[in-house]
């Protein structure tokens, strides 16, 4: 199995509070990791390490290492802009930008300073079909993305998302604000997106991450309890722990 | 007990008519002036005020000797029965009474091949010779003509003659028209709606760039540091003080640089640059307040596709800020309009019916206090003046509402 992300003894504090502790994990290469874990175990702050979406934080402090395809992300000489463009996101609300469905997948294209419109209509159109929304949405590119419904919108993330042609794709409750419909359409999607991207997913939802991960990693209180092939730790799981909170006796 | 609750009731009672007592007072007050300034300037709002000079000219005219002669000039068929028509010279008069209730003959038409057609400028100065169109609303004083026998008589305001004397004298004893003493109206505020939008134009011209930049830097990039603090802190300071200050301070400090650009006197340009000053603090918090309501969502989307900081700022931030920017530069036209201290000293109280940005002028606040603090003041004017900046500032608050209800209803 080809290593996407490998993290070694991360920590993580806010001013004097410490956040996430020694964490060491592997993320494989075109694999879907899901993160577990009660409310406030530190999974949604390690996945915005990840693309470190942490630094615009004050009082952020962080040591140790990430490494993604053998480079270290938290080194002097990485350029986070660029870093950003390989590790796309999708955040838990969906926040498309207030303009039409076009700009928004092609504004970061855009950004890297492409102008031509040739390639952004090739852009947009890849990346709508790869989300499954270029069918809904072909004859209305122009009108404002606000009009879509909610799990339209969050498909539309994850089309802006792809739309970089990122390498990892951090997704942080991508489901949480979408009904089972539009969520199951999002799981599905993921399944697919497996094949060419790496996809870290932070859920609340045990099922989903029955469902749609290969690799599990457990978070609680900022550490990493257990981590393993989905199967395992759903069925087998080492740790007490894991096996109180995934049986919901807390959490 | 039953005295307590008596008691109670009373006092109870007591303040609840005060708070409503109070608020009635504050309607009451606004009903008052509302009615005090419609009642005295209703009776002048209408085109003419927009579009005529404040200061009326006198011109005399004289006429072209080979056609200066009587003729027959029928009564055009659509002409209103109020106006005075002579026959022989293809003219017509109205009566008129003036804002100052002075009994005016004005000029309403003149027939296409009247021989007043011919008229030209004897005033002296550069338009001495120069054709002059009779054309309607100008003040009739005085015209001077010669009668059969060769002797001069006039007609005319100046003799106390209605129109329709006027236009009976003409017909009956004038056979040459020696010279016509006309006025063009005055009291109009068409100079100081000019420098009035002068002003607006000019000052956020200056102060919009520079008080949005500041605000981005001040809610986006400055890290929370004792300097930038400060600058927060100064910048609150600045709103609250009064605007004569400024005005003294545009006159000191930025005469200088109106003066390298050629102007030797106050001037509207000062003005604006004071207006753009005092406007800075007001753009800046509600460009600051715009910036804060943007979700942080989309910053973060932003950032997360591999955008710069600069970049989210320009191409997110800002575009979805606009609505609440827009309506802090809506506040700010509101501000200009209203401001006058400030403007005394800088920009001077002379009305220019012809104003330019290095020339005196007034805004309409100004022109206000001008016909106000003669030694006959003008409250018709005044008032009349008055209805437009109420008028006006009433739309842009109604704009404001209607953009911050649009700005909360497109995040929520």
């Amino acid at each position: 199995m080809e290593t996407c992300f490998e993290v070694k003894d991360l920590n993580l504090y806010y001013g004097e509070n410490q956040a996430l502790k020694h964490l060491n994990l592997t993320i494989g290469r075109n694999r879907v990791m899901a993160l577990i874990g009660p409310s406030g175990c530190g999974k949604s702050t390690f996945l915005r390490c990840l693309n470190r979406m942490n630094d615009l934080i004050e009082n952020c402090r962080i040591t140790g290492e990430i490494h993604l395809l053998e480079q270290n992300i938290y080194d002097q000489k990485m350029n986070v802009v660029q870093l950003r463009t390989k590790v796309g996101m999708v955040f838990q609300k969906p926040n498309p930008f207030p303009m039409s469905i076009y700009d928004n997948i092609a504004y970061g294209p855009r950004c890297q300073g492409v102008k031509e419109k040739k390639l952004l209509n090739q852009i947009v159109e890849r990346s709508l079909k790869s989300a499954a929304l270029y069918e809904e949405v072909k004859d209305r590119l122009h009108d404002s993305a606000m009009a879509l419904s909610g799990g339209q919108q969050q498909r539309l993330c994850i089309a802006r998302a792809i739309a970089m042609e990122p390498e990892v794709i951090l997704m942080d409750e991508p489901t949480s604000a979408l009904d089972p419909i539009a969520t199951a359409k999002i799981e599905e999607l993921i399944e697919q997106l497996k094949k060419t991207y790496t996809i870290v997913i932070v859920t609340h939802s045990m099922q989903q991450a029955s469902r749609v991960s290969d690799d599990t990693a457990f978070f609680l209180l900022g550490e990493i309890v257990e981590t393993d092939k989905t199967l395992t730790i759903f069925s087998k799981p080492k740790d007490k722990r894991t096996e109180d909170y995934i049986s919901g006796r807390f959490g | 007990m039953k005295t307590n609750l008596i008691r109670r009731k009373l006092s109870d009672g007591f303040l609840q008519f005060l708070t409503l007592f109070s608020s009635l007072l504050a309607v009451g007050v606004l009903t008052a002036l509302f009615y005090y300034i419609f009642a005295n300037g209703l009776s002048l709002m209408n085109t003419d005020l927009l579009r005529n000079d404040y200061w009326s000219v006198s011109k005399i005219v004289a006429f072209d000797e080979t056609v200066n002669q009587p003729g027959l000039y029928p009564r055009p068929q659509d002409l209103d029965e109020s106006v005075a028509w002579s026959e022989k010279w293809g003219i017509g008069f109205v009566d008129y009474l003036s804002h100052e209730k002075k009994q005016l003959v004005l000029i309403e038409t003149v027939a296409a091949d009247s021989p007043l057609q011919s008229a030209f400028d004897t005033s002296a100065g550069a338009a001495q010779g120069k054709p002059v169109a009779l054309s309607a609303g100008l003040q009739v004083e005085k015209i001077d003509f010669s009668q059969a026998a060769g002797t001069a008589d006039f007609t005319g305001m100046l003799a106390s003659a209605t129109a329709a004397e006027v236009a009976q004298t003409l017909d009956q004893q004038a056979v040459k028209l020696t010279s016509i003493f006309i006025k063009t109206p005055g009291g109009g505020i068409r100079g100081s709606i000019i420098t009035t939008a002068y002003l607006i134009l000019v000052s956020l011209l200056i102060a919009l760039p520079i008080g949005i930049a500041s605000a981005v830097y001040l809610s986006e990039m400055a890290k929370k540091n004792r300097i930038n603090m400060l600058i927060r802190t100064g910048i609150e300071t600045l709103t609250g003080v009064p605007s004569i200050v400024y005005g003294l301070m545009g006159v000191s400090v930025l005469f200088p640089i109106t003066a390298l650009m050629g102007a030797k006197t106050t001037n509207i340009l000062l003005g604006a640059l004071t207006m753009a000053i005092i406007l800075l603090p007001t753009i800046i918090r509600s460009t600051e307040e715009a910036l804060l309501v943007v979700p942080k969502g989309l910053r973060d989307a932003s950032l997360s596709l591999g955008a710069s900081q600069t970049q989210t700022i320009f191409k997110i931030t800002l575009p979805c800020a606009m609505p609440g920017i827009l309506s802090g530069i809506l506040l700010s036209i509101g501000r200009v309009v209203g401001e006058s201290a400030a403007l005394i000293y800088t920009m001077g109280t002379f009305i220019n019916d012809k104003p330019g940005l290095l020339k005196q002028g007034t805004s309409l606040a100004v022109h206000i206090w001008s016909v106000m603090s003669g030694e006959q003041p003008n409250f018709e004017l005044a008032c009349a003046i008055s209805i437009m900046i109420l008028i006006f500032v009433l739309i842009l608050n109604i704009a404001v509402k209607f953009l911050t209800r649009r700005l909360q209803k497109s995040w929520h």
